[in-house]
């Protein structure tokens, strides 16, 4: 996120709120598809079917509250030939500190595919999906078209699966424990440009892996001008986890503020597995996210910790569906926010038990600050239950100013208190930055945090 | 006690029967434009009312059926007949009242209840209010409690200076409906600085096969006074499915506090589509309580739109869902002004198979600071044929808010059930008592008559479901 003056974007032609106004080139697909398998080109013209037929959103509950008009999206393009594999020509980049493994996408670039000599002996492997569908059509295959990683009913879940133009693949065989996180970063946001990206995990039986993603502004992003033009940035992440296997995951978004960016998170857990989510959403001009979480195998936990940090004109529109289909499954759920000026968030949560899910325990919880009068928090924790033999089924919301009585105590041990302002918003939002499994990335995301406070003071200060 | 008693044992077996009344006027079945015009020409209406009306129609056909709850589709518009009047005028004297119509209230209890302490009875049979009683001191105080017609005819300003300002006929399809063919239903007018001293109270039937029952209610209470409306439902059975439409606006003017309490138990035919909503002005309090155990399917959501600094909402929203039943209920309060206070409360209780749903909404609009909210919902499932659904819409748009969600759903504990066993109550028992301590929040706001009932009416509901 650029800190600066607010930047009031000029007035948007008038549209409806659902309005996609990105338009997916049927050609462009076709000519993904012309070098691709038949299977993978089958299903690129399945899902563009299905996108060409639903709604922005399918779930009538939430149909109030979407909005789509600040995305401009009329003259942005999908890269037609992204790499498949780093430019051997260039340098590669350098994997961070303590990394297992290292995906670096730069636009339609490969900026490098590092696996570590003992991550690569026990089998671990990161490729690009151009890449595993040339190397194994099989796995490929199984991990891309198997229908159970992304909505059928979510329009923007089929604009990915029809019009992908990058990928990646991390796959951890059966007991393999991998003690150092796996890094894939995405740096996007030229302008005029969409890159439309799917990211496939899978860790086998037994096994454990932490990954860690960094969405951020590329270097073309980052010197472009004002005003000179939205990008589009869409995401998955589809996980299967093996039984017995645990799997952290860790997401910091910080994108430039003409970014519009789309997100469709899906994972099924089994047989005494668990997950668990570290989200952090501050860039971006337009997010749209939706994680699904399906409690498959007895036993299974997920856990989900999601902040986000709005500020300026940011609309950051989050849905969470969690399902639980197995025995004695947990749901531990935690969202947070923060706005600034006219920031916008939608928390949309919805928590299912099914009726073969006896012996429940689900939380949801969605915690916001509003900072600014102009701010607006939307909440809307939801639960759909058909199997009343739980342990805990329920939600918490709570929407707040920063506690007065915080405010004085730490006044009294001589802290200014604009310093006791941010000490309390940054430990509001500390919960996910405790849970970003790498040091360096954790140090990171505090910086980043801060950093977007003190822009939002010194914007404060000035007006 | 003896005496109250009578008004409060449960007899909905009783009432369960249907008189063979001559209906002395009725419209043809179905809705046409035709319709309208006549039931409003035959009230000898004003024209802004007729106007009113036909473009309530009007809107009522363009709007499409709400897709977002479901079942409303198997509501049948042509089968209903949306005007009937059982007796031709409304009469004032308790001797006037039709013989026939006078046993059907006999069984209702009324005329025990009003000799003992009730302010005033409106009784609604079918689409009239025929009995209508006040006392003499709330006459002498100025109080105005009559039928809906009556007050259009008697109160013409009031009434248009109010009515459709709260719920205007657009806000959605059933209450552009309700607009459209209204009847019956109750006015109350308190003049500026009376407190009533007893609650007033409504018996509504609906009576006749296939018969729309369409009751709107305005209730406009002056600045700094106060008063408690009561109403109750019984419902004769029908294997075919009726239709309840009402509107009921309330208008709390600066410095008064109404509460207003339903016991909503209409036979297992029925779908119960209600839109309730208050204005609260500065220092206003508004308070609903709301209960619905009968009903096919209710869809009611009381809401309070705060409107004037300071002032207070306060909703009790109960529901029992039992077999075939789907309970869409809630509340909504809607923060408009500043330093304004609301608390929403909702216990659901759903068995054998039934559906209880609270959706509730609270909103915090620019302009509205320093608001202090609360939101609890708490779900009791007694079987896992059930199903109990919750959302909450929370929409804050300032940044001194203070608001609180807690939304929890369970079952009955066996812990709790094995202790009242060991003290010698049987499952069914204990499991009754339970509810009916879930159920407490409610039941201790009723006048006690009505929390009486309101036990009786779980117990049986319990014991249908467990026996």
């Amino acid at each position: 996120m650029t800190a600066g003056a607010p930047t009031r974007s000029p007035r948007a032609p008038r549209r409806a709120p659902t309005e996609l106004t990105f338009v997916l080139d049927e050609a462009l697909v076709e000519s993904y598809a012309a070098g691709e398998p038949d299977w993978l080109a089958a299903d690129r013209r399945a899902a563009l079917a299905l996108y060409g037929l639903l709604p922005i959103e399918s779930n009538e509950l939430y149909t109030p509250y979407i909005d789509l008009r600040s995305a401009d999206l009329g003259d942005v393009r999908a890269y037609p030939e992204p790499a498949g594999a780093p430019d051997s020509a260039r340098p590669g980049s350098v994997p961070p500190h303590g990394a297992a493994a290292f995906a670096d996408f730069d636009e339609d670039r490969v900026g490098g595919l590092v696996v570590d000599d003992a991550a690569r002996a026990a089998g671990v492997t990161v490729e690009t999906l151009g890449g595993l569908v040339g190397r194994d059509p099989e796995a490929a295959r199984r991990l891309l078209t198997d229908g159970e990683t992304l909505p059928a009913d979510d329009r923007l879940a089929q604009l990915t699966r029809a019009g992908w133009n990058q990928g990646v693949a991390i796959r951890v065989p059966d007991r393999v424990r991998l003690d150092r996180p796996i890094v894939v970063r995405w740096a996007a946001g030229t302008p005029g440009t969409a890159l439309l990206t799917r990211t496939i995990v899978e860790l086998g039986d037994g096994a454990s892996a932490s990954v860690v993603e960094e969405l951020g502004p590329s270097a073309d992003a980052a010197g472009a001008a004002a005003g000179s033009g939205q990008a589009l940035f869409t995401s998955t992440l589809e996980i299967r986890v093996g039984r017995g296997a645990e799997l952290a995951v860790a997401s910091i978004q910080d994108f430039g503020p003409e970014q519009i960016v789309f997100q469709h998170r899906r994972a099924i857990i089994g047989e005494e597995s668990k997950l668990h989510w570290a989200l952090a959403q501050l860039g971006g001009r337009l997010v749209r996210s939706r994680v699904d979480n399906r409690l498959e195998g007895d036993r299974s936990t997920v856990e989900q910790v999601e902040i986000v940090f709005g500020a300026n004109e940011q609309l950051h529109d989050l849905t969470s569906y969690t399902r639980h289909v197995g025995r004695d499954t947990t749901g531990n759920l935690l969202s947070k926010g923060v706005l600034l000026d006219a920031a916008r968030t939608y928390l949309k949560g919805m928590i299912t038990i099914e009726k073969s899910a006896v012996g429940t325990d689900s939380f949801l919880g969605e915690f916001g600050m509003n900072l600014s009068r102009k701010a607006r928090s939307v909440a809307i924790p939801s639960l759909e239950i058909d199997q009343p033999d739980c342990r805990r089924a329920a939600h918490s919301s709570s929407v707040g100013p920063i506690d007065e009585a915080q405010l004085f105590y730490l006044e009294t041990r001589g802290i200014p208190p604009d310093d006791a302002r941010k000490f309390i918003v940054l430990g509001f939002l500390e919960p996910v930055v405790a849970r970003v499994p790498l040091e360096a990335e954790r140090q990171r995301l505090r910086e980043l945090l801060e950093a977007k406070w003190d822009a939002g003071i010194a914007r404060a200060a000035a007006a | 006690m003896t005496a109250t008693r009578e008004i409060v044992t449960d007899r909905r077996e009783e009432f369960a029967f249907h008189d063979d009344i001559v209906y002395l006027r009725e419209t043809k079945r179905g809705l046409t434009r035709e319709t309208v015009e006549e039931i409003s020409r035959f009230k000898e209406e004003p024209d802004w009312m007729f106007q009113l009306r036909l473009r309530a129609y009007d809107h009522f056909l363009q709007r499409p059926m709400p897709t977002w709850t479901d079942g409303l589709d198997r509501i049948d518009f042509d089968k209903i007949v949306y005007y009937r009047k059982p007796s031709e005028r409304e009469e004032k004297s308790w001797d006037d009242v039709p013989e026939q119509i006078k046993a059907t209230f006999e069984r209702l209890g009324i005329p025990e209840a009003e000799r003992k302490f009730l302010a005033g009875v409106g009784a609604q049979y079918d689409s009239e209010v025929v009995y209508h009683s006040v006392r003499e001191e709330l006459s002498k105080i100025g109080v105005v409690f009559m039928g809906m017609d009556q007050g259009l005819k008697e109160y013409p300003d009031i009434v248009r200076k109010y009515f459709g300002t709260v719920v205007p006929a657009e806000d959605n399809k059933f209450s552009a409906l309700n607009s459209a063919v209204w009847s019956g239903g109750s006015f109350v007018y308190v003049p500026k600085g009376v407190e009533v001293p007893l609650p007033l109270q409504a018996y509504f039937r609906i009576n006749g096969e296939n018969t729309g029952q369409f009751e709107r209610t305005l209730i406009v209470v002056d600045e700094g006074a106060k008063v408690h409306y009561i109403e109750g439902c019984t419902a004769p059975i029908y294997a075919t499915d009726s239709l309840h439409a009402a509107v009921v606006e309330v208008v709390a003017l600066p410095g008064s506090k109404v509460r207003y309490t339903t016991i909503q138990n209409w036979s297992n035919d029925v779908y119960n589509l209600v839109t309730k909503r208050a204005h609260a002005y500065e220092n206003a309090t508004v308070e609903w309580i709301d209960a619905n155990t009968g009903s096919r399917k209710t869809v009611k959501f009381p809401s309070i739109y705060l409107r004037g600094p300071n002032a207070t909402a306060d909703i009790i929203s109960v529901a029992v869902a039992g077999k075939g039943q789907h309970q869409d209920t809630g509340a909504k309060a809607i923060h408009l002004a500043p330093n304004t206070r609301s608390r929403i409360v909702s216990k659901s209780v759903s068995k054998d198979g039934g559906r209880a749903t609270y959706r509730g909404q609270l909103k915090v609009s620019p302009g509205a600071t320093n608001v202090v909210a609360s939101v609890r919902c708490d779900a009791l499932m007694l079987d896992d044929l059930s199903r109990s659904d919750t959302y909450p819409y929370i929409d804050i748009q300032e940044d001194d808010t203070t608001m609180t969600h807690e939304a929890t759903v369970g079952k009955v504990s066996t812990d709790q059930i094995f202790y009242l066993m060991s003290r010698g109550l049987t499952e069914n028992e204990a499991t009754n008592l339970i509810v009916q301590g879930f159920l407490e929040v409610f039941t201790k706001e009723l006048p006690m008559e009505y929390a009486i009932e309101f036990n009786r009416l779980v117990k049986l509901e319990m014991e249908g479901s467990l026996g």
